[in-house]
């Protein structure tokens, strides 16, 4: 499967990665729809983003949260009926939620903020780690 | 003479948070211990003396139902 | 299942069906969490109305309960019984009820009269049929008078339709039923959540002691469930009325069909609770794991689990049934709740369990629970240890439609008056209810769906067995109104309450009968010792009772708010009440409501309704001083081998606390002793609660208090005036 790896160390903060991920994913200039965070002040380091442990399918009572053949944990959008239980759930607190938007929404590993990061501090990852299997996320 | 919840307990020669709430089987997994006001968190209890008239508190945080 | 149920039976049910009425509909759109409109529906002459809901009901009775006691008051008179057809079950969900973010909101609240109290009864339900009922329209559903033939009520939220059916063919028991209609009604496997079915069982038509199933479908395990309605014997009342199922269907379930006020602030109170749940719950009450049966191990280590009708609290042999033992029979990782977004997911389910006894004998079937309640109930209450019973009585308890509770506790009493000799194999009809018979006690709650043998005097509940064996029989009534654990005609729900005072109010002190959803205080009273004095007790008998009224009134669920606490709780001042979590709820109403309330006008809310209630009571003839008195049972040790069993405590307290010296004295010289202190204590108490309360030395509110409260309506001041 493959994610969004990242190297804080090389983290400049620009907040670039932000704004790409906000127009792929949303469609806005608001940094606060975007699926990857930079210090956001929930203490979880610098940078912010899923790394598709799969945690929130369990959770999900409506089987709206599922994996993608590629391993990229993905939202259906027109089941989900917005309660929330993943964003409290997501261990990295990834699962983003935003007022204006009826569902929670996540990295997909598109790889596009990769593409436009200036430092290389962010990279797309191809990976089966030990967790993953463990959690029976990999198949 | 010790106190545990504002109830008199005969005190004990080398009496620890552990060995008390082992005497007075309190089972609950979570539970509230203060010495004299002061908070003694869970790994502690093995080492938190009690000396004689302490007034302990042992609160459980259980209102089930 | 072992039982298919094919398109071509149900195609059968569905062509014997004959409509009775039926009427179209403009479903209201939700404002502010009300739809505005109640729906009534009268079986005796098959009417169906749409009814406003008044600004002054929104403002007094707020919802759920709140309506539930509103109407029942205006359908019946104090001579009303609760066969009668004036008699009404009005369901109904709560202004909060229905919203998806914040656990444990989507409980609806069933209120109607009791046929074992006479009273009137208020339980509450999880499962999907109150929000359901409100997304189609409506706030609450009344339904008075009886059919002349078995019917189905089906409403139709999106379409926009109700329909009264005869349904002649469709079973009664809960687990087939609820599978019947949900592949009736369903038009697509994926269809089927959209459907809540409410249904009772064989033996509630059978007892007085009949419990109502609210179904919800469980997407993972593709069956439904359901969640119980189960004190007070409504599940009678429904079977009375020949109801065999109330359906709502409706589609488009989201987050924001309340139409709140603030979304925003519910999303984010959602968000954190969410949180709290998954950073603490493993390491606090393990809800989502075990459910409620923690409190198995719990009660039994600090001596509070009922053993043999209420005399013990701690067997050794407890272990084979606590929730290390359940943990493994029932299926784990699954999001349980009864409701969506319910993170608390307490709710449980045993897969595949083959039925040893009975008529559905061999199949395998899907178990819900068992809750705590049930485990001591229908196991340690009746000195029965054997998980396998439990689950399968639990199973037939809510197929057949009957409370475990009242079904556990009036078995245990039966169990003592055998073994005490009152009863015997010949009024038993051959049955050996001795404590630990656990094919005795399956086989009574066999009998109760066939309505044979001596089931029909075991299923009318302790009260009424009570009057009977003495009038029948010549049982000595003392004894019989010592150990019948009930009061108000309620059976008592399952903790031992001798050792803590504050509990024994919290029982025996409650509008609808000793049930432990008013107060639960024996930890912070009878352990912490938090509240020491009669006004400590009192205060938080006036305190938690009117906090957890409001849950009732709201669609609200109580696990959320203090089996799961902050990571900070403890340094509060009160954490008994999680002041953090009440502030959330103050801000959950605000926020779909758009009022301004705060924590002390939450407990008005409360109290408005709860007075109302003291005084529903009284209107139907009970409500005073005199049906707040407990069976001694409940208060301290009834018969000699109780005393001995816990000897060095009650001598030592005989020392230490009433000031005599138990040295020298019999047995019997101590009990009475012991009793007298006992009873003096539980009278002082109920003098300081009454205060208060705002009531008089007899139980009854006062003039001022109901002018306060904003509730002196023409009605009320009259029921009250003839007692003040």
């Amino acid at each position: 499967m493959q994610f969004v790896d990242k190297n804080e160390e090389l983290c400049t903060k620009c907040h670039l990665c932000e704004d790409v991920c906000a127009a792929a994913i949303n469609k806005s200039d608001d940094r606060e729809k975007s699926a990857i965070r930079i210090d956001d002040g929930k203490n979880i380091g610098i940078i912010n983003v899923c790394n598709q442990c799969g945690e929130c399918i369990e959770v999900c009572s409506e089987q709206a949260i599922f994996k993608a053949t590629n391993g990229v944990i993905l939202i259906n959008k027109s089941k989900c009926i917005g309660c929330l239980v993943c964003v409290g759930y997501c261990p990295s607190l990834s699962m983003i939620f935003h007022e204006e938007i009826s569902v929670p929404f996540k990295c997909i590993a598109c790889g596009k903020c990769t593409k436009e990061c200036p430092t290389e501090a962010i990279y797309l990852k191809e990976i089966i780690n030990e967790g993953q299997v463990a959690a029976g996320v990999v198949e | 003479m010790i106190k545990v919840n504002n109830r008199p307990i005969e005190w004990q020669e080398g009496m620890t948070i552990k060995k008390l709430i082992n005497s007075l089987k309190y089972s609950y997994p979570v539970l509230i211990v203060t010495i004299n006001g002061e908070h003694i968190p869970r790994e502690k209890y093995e080492e938190a003396a009690v000396a004689d008239g302490d007034d302990v508190k042992i609160i459980h945080p259980i209102a089930g139902g | 299942m072992s039982c298919v149920l094919t398109a071509e039976k149900v195609q059968k049910l569905k062509a014997a069906r004959k409509v009775l009425k039926e009427i179209k509909y403009e479903p209201a759109k939700l404002e502010k969490g009300y739809a505005n409109k109640t729906l009534y529906i009268n079986l005796s002459d098959n009417s169906i109305v749409s009814k406003d809901v008044t600004e002054k009901m929104k403002d007094v009775f707020i919802g759920g309960k709140g309506f539930g006691l509103w109407y029942l008051w205006n359908a019946v008179a104090p001579s009303t019984k609760w066969n009668d057809p004036e008699n009404e079950i009005v369901i109904s969900p709560g202004p909060v009820g229905g919203i998806t973010q914040y656990p444990g909101a989507g409980k609806s609240l069933v209120v109607s009269l009791s046929p074992t109290t006479g009273s009137v009864v208020d339980s509450n339900v999880g499962g999907h049929f109150g929000p359901l009922l409100k997304f189609s329209g409506w706030d609450a559903l009344e339904i008075q008078g009886k059919a002349d033939q078995e019917v189905i009520v089906f409403i139709d939220g999106n379409k926009g339709t109700i329909s009264i059916e005869e349904a002649p063919l469709e079973a009664v028991d809960t687990h087939l039923i609820i599978e019947e209609l949900t592949e009736m009604y369903a038009e697509s496997e994926e269809d089927k959540r959209n459907i809540s079915v409410v249904s009772s069982g064989t033996a509630a038509q059978n007892s007085l002691i009949g419990l109502l199933n609210f179904s919800f479908y469980d997407k993972r395990r593709k069956s439904p469930r359901v969640k119980q309605a189960g004190r007070g014997g409504i599940g009678t009342v429904f079977r009375d009325k020949n109801i065999k199922a109330v359906v709502v269907k409706f589609n488009g379930v989201k987050g924001d069909l309340n139409n709140p006020v603030d979304l925003k602030k519910i999303q984010e109170l959602g968000i954190k609770l969410h949180k709290e749940i998954h950073d603490f719950d493993a390491i606090q009450t393990q809800k989502r794991e075990v459910g409620t049966a923690n409190l198995v191990e719990i009660m039994n280590d600090y001596d509070l689990l009922p053993v043999n009708n209420f005399k013990y609290g701690y067997h050794p042999e407890t272990w084979k049934i606590d929730s290390k033992q359940i943990k493994k029979k029932v299926t784990q990782n699954m999001p349980d709740g009864c409701w969506y977004g319910c993170s608390m997911a307490c709710a449980k389910a045993v897969d595949g369990f083959e039925l040893k006894t009975g008529p559905y004998k061999g199949h395998k079937v899907l178990i819900d629970g068992p809750e705590y309640e049930t485990v001591a109930a229908v196991g340690s209450n009746l000195g029965i240890f054997d998980l396998e019973h439990i689950l399968e009585c639990n199973f037939y308890c809510d197929t057949y439609g009957v409370d475990t509770i009242s079904l556990g506790t009036t078995t245990a009493f039966l169990m003592e008056c055998y073994e005490s000799n009152i009863l015997n194999k010949e009024i038993t009809g051959g049955l050996e209810l001795t404590f630990g018979n656990k094919d005795a006690a399956m086989e009574l709650l066999h009998q109760m769906s066939r309505g044979e043998g001596f089931s029909k005097i075991a299923g009318q509940g302790v009260r009424k067995i009570k009057e009977l064996l003495v009038k029948e029989y010549g049982a000595d009534s003392h004894f019989l109104n010592d150990i019948g654990m009930e009061n108000k005609g309620m059976e008592y729900s399952q903790y031992i309450s001798k050792e803590s005072l504050a509990q024994q109010g919290g029982y025996a002190m409650t509008n609808k009968g000793p049930q432990h959803d008013e107060a639960w205080l024996i930890f912070m009273d009878m352990v912490n010792n938090q509240i020491p004095s009669f006004e400590d007790k009192a205060e938080a008998l006036h305190y938690f009772p009117m906090f957890r009224t409001w849950f009732g009134l709201m669609g609200l669920c109580k696990l959320p708010w203090n089996d799961i606490e902050p990571a900070d709780n403890r340094q509060t001042s009160e954490p008994a009440k999680v002041p953090e979590h009440v502030q959330n709820y103050v801000e959950l109403f605000n926020s779909v409501t758009g009022k301004t309330i705060d924590k002390k006008e939450l407990i008005v809310q409360s109290e408005r309704v709860y007075n109302f209630q003291r005084i529903f009571n009284i209107k139907m003839g009970f409500g005073q001083s005199l049906h707040d008195n407990p069976p001694y049972r409940s208060v301290g040790p009834v018969t000699v081998e109780e005393y001995l069993s816990r000897q060095d405590r009650y001598d030592q307290q005989m020392k230490e606390l009433i000031g005599v010296d138990p040295e020298g004295k019999t047995i019997e010289e101590k009990m009475q002793i012991t009793r007298k202190y006992r009873e003096d204590q539980y009278d002082e108490l109920r003098q300081t609660v009454y205060k208060r309360r705002g009531w008089t030395e007899n139980g009854i509110p006062t003039l001022e208090h109901i002018k306060n409260l904003g509730i002196d309506f023409p009605e009320v001041v009259e029921v009250l005036k003839k007692h003040l």
